[in-house]
């Protein structure tokens, strides 16, 4: 009856999760009809927690569990759902070639992945799996979170460590475009030059993107690694509970092994953890659908651009002579008159909030429209999922809200420097007074604009994260797995020093898990799997000192232990 | 961590509390301490780890004898060598 009542309670606790977002949902939308763009953010982002919260999906495990317990089941569903997001995206790009996000590849990928890599395992789990196991009352992944986000936004705010950061960015170019003969991501450039001969400037067909993006740098590593993975920790194990099986059946006749033994080796490899494979092929398939709902909500409120591209920032901006900038398309520039265009600029205000000075930062919107000196908008806006670049936006404006100016510097007015960021077919584009864009964390300006600040309720990608901690409690709570957990001085350590590590490692990397690895490398970006092979480096690492702690732990726990066990 | 010897071959460990990796690292050592046959209990209160401890029983053919929520948020493993 207890049992019953405990249930039931989990599940009306579950429902308000969902009362309590749907309210807030209304409420934006009464507040201005455009803020159904950041309630359709929010929305994905409970659909993401749900399904990593049913999956157990966090990228912390694919390494460590392999490592130190030999479970391959996360490694596999991130290269399934890697794999399946590859092929969306190949489609993807068709339309809007702009979601293309090739990193600038440098060593950085790689330092930065193995110092996050170090930090995920003393913290228990990755930057996305740490927002789901918040959501899941887990206060230790919350301290892992504030931690991770606030040492980002130190390493941005504080000129010293600033300074530091773009010190180690010595990447190479930064590439532009997919499959285009100037991508310096070379097997593109290589199929691009050599086997399709695309035209420079011109966008790849949909069958061009599938092999030179999707299957050469995303589907054909990650089998080759699924491949090393089963032969390396599953194989023996497998085929040992074969024979015994096979034989018992041969009524003791000698068993031999073969290649379709290990076929099925492989295949019970990828359907061991069904839960976990299919939310991560849910998962994917839901990035794919947010990327395209984005862009079709930006076209639809008009800050969109043609290539899929936009942002929300421009909803608050304001020109110097207190007009706004309402985005057309190519075909609207030149069908309408400017009757009709007046009429759809009015008809756009009427569902824009009031334009907001403050909010939006200082930017020469690289836009279809004139650029016209004044307030334009541009904030983090990535459009599909992301994660630790809005929490270190939202640690930066506490920082900005709360230390003087005369410590961090202004943090909204963007610094510049000529660090190696960008190349010199980027530089040469921007106008002779306008240099490259350091601080790409928290300044408004630059090629393609920087995060910017925005207050937190205003920050599409950060209610995402809210969104996705508030999915997670909801299943949680419906499965009765909710659980208030409090860090211990030893978890508070692991925790804090963790998150310290991947805050470090997402600074130099330019993304966590999802942003520098999984993102970039569904996109065929092979940048991508040097982060993911540094986060090994670094898992393994810190897996043998958390091994070599646990095992002291164990030893002086059954020391004094009257056991008729061997110890 | 705390790990204790119930009866004759049975024994319980309770990692409530922790978070990963330590239930799936304290439940397989403890385990890799019994011999064939011995029957442990184990008390999870993290999600993941108890994902991630059923994959590792069935490769070591270890026999998962059953599972029950004693409370909220709490699972017990019942797992035999």
């Amino acid at each position: 009856m207890a049992e019953a009542t405990s249930s039931s309670r989990n599940k009306i606790y579950a429902l308000g999760v969902v009362g309590f977002l749907a309210i807030i949902s209304i409420l934006y939308y009464l507040s201005a009809p455009v803020y159904l763009y950041i309630v359709a953010y929010t929305w994905f982002g409970f659909i993401y927690g749900a399904l990593q919260q049913y999956g157990r999906f966090c990228f912390a495990s694919a390494w460590r569990d392999l490592i130190m317990v030999r479970v391959p089941r996360m490694f596999v569903g991130i290269m399934m759902g890697l794999m399946t997001l590859s092929i969306i995206s190949a489609a993807l790009m068709i339309k809007y070639p702009s979601f293309y996000h090739p990193s600038p590849i440098g060593p950085h990928e790689l330092v930065g992945g193995l110092i996050f890599g170090l930090g995920m395992v003393f913290a228990g789990g990755c930057a996305t799996g740490s927002l789901y196991k918040s959501g899941e009352g887990n206060m230790i992944s919350l301290t892992v979170l504030l931690t991770l986000s606030f040492t980002q936004a130190i390493f941005v705010a504080f000129p010293f460590f600033d300074e530091m950061m773009d010190g180690l960015h010595l990447t190479g170019p930064n590439s532009v475009g997919a499959l285009t003969p100037d991508t310096w991501h070379w097997p593109q450039y290589l199929m691009a030059n050599k086997i399709f001969n695309i035209p420079q400037g011109e966008h790849p067909t949909f069958i061009q993107n599938l092999i030179g993006n999707s299957l050469i740098n995303t589907i054909l590593i990650a089998m080759v690694l699924l491949v090393c993975v089963y032969l390396i920790y599953v194989r023996k194990n497998f085929l040992k509970r074969r024979v015994v099986s096979l034989t018992k059946s041969a009524d003791g006749g000698e068993v031999k092994m073969g290649i379709g033994d290990d076929l099925a080796g492989f295949w019970s490899m990828i359907s061991s953890s069904k839960r976990t494979t299919i939310a991560a092929v849910l998962l994917a398939v839901v990035a794919a659908i947010q990327v395209f709902t984005m862009s079709w909500m930006r076209d639809d409120y008009n800050f969109g651009d043609d290539l899929g591209g936009g942002n929300f920032g421009l909803v608050f901006a304001q020109n110097a002579d207190g007009s706004r900038r309402v985005m057309f398309s190519e075909a609207e520039n030149k069908t309408l008159t400017p009757a009709q265009k007046q009429e759809k600029i009015d008809s756009t205000l009427k569902k824009w909030p009031a334009a907001d000075p403050a909010e939006a930062t200082q930017i020469k919107y690289n836009g279809k429209l004139e650029a016209l000196p004044g307030t334009g908008g541009n904030m983090f806006d990535p459009g599909y999922w992301y994660i630790t670049t809005q929490e270190a936006m939202f640690a930066g404006w506490v920082i900005d809200k709360v230390i003087p100016e005369s410590i961090t510097g202004n943090l909204r007015a963007p610094h510049y420097n000529t660090d190696a960021m960008y190349p010199d077919n980027v530089r040469e584009v921007l106008p002779p007074d306008q240099e490259v864009n350091g601080n790409r964390y928290f300044g408004g300006a630059g090629v393609g604009g920087g995060n910017a600040l925005p207050k937190p309720w205003l920050s599409p990608a950060l209610l995402l994260s809210i969104g996705l901690i508030l999915g997670a409690s909801f299943l949680s709570l419906w499965n009765k797995e909710f659980k208030w957990k409090f860090p211990t001085k030893e978890l508070a350590v692991y925790a804090v020093g963790g998150g310290i590590l991947m805050g470090i490692g997402s600074r130099i990397a330019l993304g966590c898990n999802i942003g520098a690895f999984y993102t970039r490398a569904s996109f065929g970006s092979w940048g991508g799997w040097l982060f993911f092979f540094g986060m090994g480096i670094g898992a393994f690492v810190s897996a043998k000192a958390v091994n070599y702690i646990a095992n002291k732990k164990m030893a002086k726990q059954m020391e004094d232990m009257d056991f008729d066990i061997e110890l | 961590m705390k790990f204790n010897k119930k009866d004759d071959g049975s024994y319980e460990l309770d990692v409530t509390g922790y978070v990963c990796p330590h239930p799936q690292l304290y439940t397989l050592k403890c385990m890799d301490k019994l011999q064939d046959g011995m029957i442990m209990e184990v008390l999870i209160d993290n999600p993941s780890s108890i994902e991630s401890v059923t994959q590792a029983c069935n490769g070591k053919g270890y026999t998962i004898l059953g599972t029950n929520q004693p409370k909220a948020g709490v699972t017990a493993m019942k797992i035999q060598k």
